[in-house]
Parts: C-alpha cells; sequence; structure tokens
C-alpha cells in the first residue's frame, strides 16, 4: 500500500507535455483517406474478377500507382496511430504493453514496404 | 479486538452494470471495425504483393476472395470500413467543437448506422453489377 | 489487461428480500449493499415500498427506507435539491443525482448501485479521494502576475458569458464515473469533470496562466484517453457538455502550434 498522498500519485511523473502530435496526425490521415479510400474502393471494383496482367497494366499507370502508394502510406500510418491508442488503453502490464506497441509500429512498417514493394515492382514492370 | 482486519474495498460495478447506449455502442463499434480492417489491410498487402509476385500465385489469392467464405469476410471488412468512416466523419464533426447538442448526437449515431448499412449493400450491388 | 470483469471481492451476491409493508402502489428497490465490517462480498437487497406514502425522488425512497426499514443503510447526501452533488450514484444504469431522479421516470424496478469502477466505502458511498486530488492537480484558482487591482479584475459581459455551462459543476463526480476510459485508466487519465474545470480556468479572460495549464494536461494520458465516447455529457445531471469542454482543450492545443 503506497503511502504517497493522492495528489503525487495523480501528479506522477507530470505531464509528458505531448500527444496533441499523435492526436492530429490522427485526424491528417483520417481526412487524407476519404479520397484514397474512394479511389481504392473505385480500383478493387473495377478489378473484381481481373487477371494479373490486367491489374499490372493498370498499376504501370503513374497516377494508379502514386495513388496506391499514397493510399497504403495514408491507411498504414492512420492504423498505427489507432491501434497504439487501443494497446495504450486496455493493456497494462509493463511488459506485454512494450512488446505490444513495438509490435504494432514494426508490422505497420513491414506492411507499408511490402506494399510499396509491391507496387513499385508491377509499376515499373518487373 | 485481536482480529481487527481492515477489509480491503471493493470495486462498485461498472459494465456489468452500466446501462447500454446507443453513444456508447457506437463507440466501442467504431474501436471494434477498427480493429477489424486492421485485419483487412493485411489482406489487401496480401493481394497487392501477390499481384506483384505471379499469375499462379495471383489466381490462388483471387480464388480465395472469390469461395463464398471470402467473399462473406470481404462483405464484413466492407461493412466495417465504411461503418468506420462514416463514424470517422461523426468524430471530426466533434473534433471541430460541432454537434455536441445531446438529440443531434442521437440522429447522428442513427445516420451513421443507416448510412452504413446502405453504402455497403450499394457497393456490393455495384461490385456484381460490373462482374456480371 | 484492463480487468472487464470485477475482481473476486467485488464480486456481487444475491442479498436478502426485505418484509413489504402493506398498500397498493408497491414498487420494488434493488440496492447495492457492502459492510466492511463482516467480510463478505457486496450484494443486492431488495426493499418495497408504498409510493403513495413517499416522496416522488429516488432520494426520498432511500431515506424513507433508513427511517423506517433499515437504519444501516448508508448513502451520501444534503441539500435535496440538486446543488451539493452529495447523492451522485447509478440509478436505473445511468449515473445521476438521487435527489433529482424521479422514482416515476423508473421502469420496473428500481435498481440502485454506487458510481461505477470506484472503491466502494459502504453501501453506495464511494471513495472519491483520487477524484478530489485531480481537481487539485488543475489548480482551480485563478493564476495571475500582473500586480492585483484596486478594485477587482475587470471582465467584460462577452468573456463573463465564456463561462457558462462551466462554473455550474457541482463537482458530483457522475460524468466521470460513466466514463470507459475512466475506468479502464483514471489513476492517470483526469476524467470529464476535471478536464471541464481546467477548461474553464483556461478560458477566464482574468487568468494569467493558460499556457502553463494547457501544458499541464497535454499528455496522452491525462487529456488524451478522451475518445469522445459521450457517456459525460449524457450523465450529467446539470445539463452540462463535458465532452464539448474536452473538445474545446483539444482545439486550443492544435492552435497554439499552427
Amino acid at each position: 500500500m503506497s503511502m504517497r498522498t493522492p495528489l503525487g500519485m495523480v501528479r506522477g511523473l507530470g505531464s509528458a507535455r505531448d500527444g496533441t502530435h499523435h492526436w492530429w496526425m490522427q485526424r491528417v490521415t483520417a481526412i487524407s483517406n476519404i479520397p484514397l479510400i474512394i479511389f481504392l474502393i473505385a480500383f478493387v471494383i473495377s478489378h473484381l474478377g481481373a487477371s494479373r496482367a490486367e491489374v499490372v497494366a493498370s498499376v504501370a499507370n503513374p497516377f494508379v500507382a502514386i495513388l496506391l502508394a499514397l493510399t497504403m502510406i495514408s491507411v498504414l500510418w492512420h492504423m498505427r496511430l489507432g491501434l497504439q491508442v487501443v494497446i495504450e488503453d486496455y493493456v497494462h502490464g509493463h511488459g506485454t504493453r512494450l512488446a505490444a506497441l513495438l509490435a504494432n509500429s514494426f508490422f505497420t512498417a513491414a506492411l507499408g514496404v511490402a506494399a510499396l514493394y509491391a507496387i513499385l515492382k508491377m509499376s515499373f514492370g518487373l | 479486538m485481536a482480529e481487527l482486519k481492515k477489509a480491503e474495498r471493493p470495486l462498485s460495478p461498472h459494465l456489468q452494470i452500466y446501462r447500454p447506449m446507443l453513444t456508447m455502442m457506437m463507440s466501442i463499434f467504431h474501436r471494434a471495425t477498427g480493429v477489424a480492417l486492421y485485419a483487412g489491410v493485411v489482406l489487401m498487402v496480401w493481394w497487392l504483393t501477390a499481384a506483384a509476385t505471379s499469375d499462379e500465385y495471383f489466381n490462388i489469392v483471387q480464388g480465395v476472395f472469390g469461395h463464398w467464405f471470402g467473399r462473406l469476410v470481404l462483405f464484413g471488412f466492407t461493412w466495417a470500413l465504411v461503418h468506420h468512416a462514416v463514424g470517422g466523419l461523426r468524430h471530426l464533426l466533434w473534433d471541430t467543437g460541432r454537434g455536441f447538442d445531446l438529440p443531434l448526437v442521437e440522429v447522428m449515431a442513427k445516420a451513421t448506422v443507416g448510412l452504413s448499412v446502405v453504402i455497403t449493400i450499394l457497393l456490393w450491388v455495384i461490385g456484381y453489377g460490373v462482374m456480371s | 489487461m484492463a480487468e472487464f470483469s470485477l475482481p473476486k471481492n467485488s464480486k456481487v451476491q444475491q442479498g436478502k428480500q426485505w418484509p413489504k409493508p402493506a398498500g397498493k402502489k408497491l414498487r420494488d428497490f434493488k440496492i447495492y449493499r457492502w459492510n466492511p465490517d463482516d467480510g463478505k462480498n457486496p450484494q443486492v437487497d431488495t426493499y418495497t415500498l408504498d409510493m403513495d406514502k413517499c416522496g416522488p425522488m429516488v432520494l426520498d425512497a432511500l431515506i424513507k427506507i433508513k427511517n423506517e426499514q433499515d437504519p444501516t443503510l448508508t448513502f451520501r447526501r444534503s441539500c435535496r435539491e440538486g446543488i451539493c452533488g452529495s447523492c451522485a450514484m447509478n440509478i436505473d444504469g445511468t449515473n445521476t443525482l438521487a435527489c433529482l431522479k424521479s422514482c416515476e421516470d423508473v421502469k420496473g424496478d428500481v435498481r440502485i448501485y454506487p458510481l461505477p469502477h470506484m472503491p466502494v466505502v459502504k453501501d453506495l458511498v464511494p471513495d472519491l479521494t483520487r477524484f478530489y486530488a485531480q481537481h487539485r492537480s488543475i489548480e482551480p484558482w485563478l493564476k495571475t502576475t500582473t500586480p492585483e487591482p484596486q478594485t477587482e479584475w475587470k471582465q467584460s459581459p462577452e468573456d463573463r458569458a465564456k463561462l457558462d455551462g462551466l462554473y455550474e459543476c457541482i463537482l458530483c463526480a457522475c460524468c466521470s464515473t460513466s466514463c470507459p476510459s475512466y475506468w479502464w485508466n483514471g489513476d492517470r487519465y483526469l476524467g470529464p469533470a476535471v478536464l471541464l474545470q481546467a477548461y474553464r480556468w483556461m478560458i477566464d479572460s482574468r487568468d494569467e496562466a493558460t499556457g502553463e495549464r494547457l501544458d499541464n494536461v497535454e499528455d496522452p494520458f491525462r487529456l488524451y484517453r478522451c475518445h469522445t465516447i459521450m457517456n459525460c455529457s449524457k450523465a450529467c445531471p446539470k445539463g452540462l457538455s463535458p465532452a464539448k469542454a474536452i473538445a474545446e482543450i483539444k482545439k486550443m492545443m492544435v492552435e497554439r502550434r499552427v
């Protein structure tokens, strides 16, 4: 049982003076997601049942490739920030929390690189 | 009074007794759809990398998505995406400091549910239209 | 992991049914009880009242039960008119003041629990120590550097109007204890009531420490555990909107770095 005063416990380690950037970037990526997801949905619908050759031909177009790349970056960034908040909310054990936060960052980064690699490969006709 | 033991204070019930309101449910749903979409994006990246790999691998992936269960999952993901997006617009409005009037909050919550169902169905109708 | 289920010593058991009085308009009250002296888990006791012989509010019913049936029933109360905030509790699933909640507004049995996710001192009395410490931590007083004027600090009517909807808070804790984020992270998240008060001082034109106040709450936990769930504004028995106040704080945070 801690003998620290209630005020001492509430003050804790003090304010991190941080958090607004995270909040702001979540909103920025949310806004960028709106047009980009609309583009993504249109892209997916127009390629339903398409052959690989057709998909590659579309991605060879620089506009499509760039928009797809922007979509993946925006979505993955938004996703990483979102899950970070969920982990902070629910995972309280020190070790598990750290592992989960790192896994989230690494996984989304890996997905991002994989997606960009695939897009560029198709776009450059490799 | 040798055994005067200070009983540890219990925690009062919370989820167990709190009235589940539409706004509260919408909030947890927004989070649930967000987490579900995390998995959905993995599928998207899988599809992209398959398209960049080989005809063989791409056809396998397309086969998985074309299978009835794959389509069911995709339908679920579409709905999660639309619900999260429409709910997201609600959140963006709140972030500007508007829309906190309680009756309006209820209207927006109901509109989010309604719109997300309508848009999801619309997208799939268009999708099936394009396929045929 | 945030605990969604209650700890072992907090699980609520079936309690006793108290004798029913005579009368035509009978109503059952299912009330959370916990006695720190008997070593048992909390339980829900059922009392029955003749509503023809009782005042209209839930507080009237609680007082009647305590006077006539069970003097050990423990709860906080004072003004009985919705201004002191003492009788805040969870009635029929939502947090409100017992003195302002009419029994007629509740359908079926009236279920009464203490404010959610709080340590219980006894029966319907929660331990609000941390809540008060959080209020103290935002320094809820006027902070100035300029030498004090001879008479009063002047404030225009427009600036005074900005405090409307904020100064009326009675610190009953209905909002904070209705917030799921406060349930899971109440040790580090300040909660809607305290953030509303923080905002009250931030936009008081007479205060000169707005920047420091913003610094104090600019923290991923103190402020940013708010995800606009909106339980707070729905629970406030005084009709205030902590959710809006918090949104305004977040806007100020962005404004000062753009």
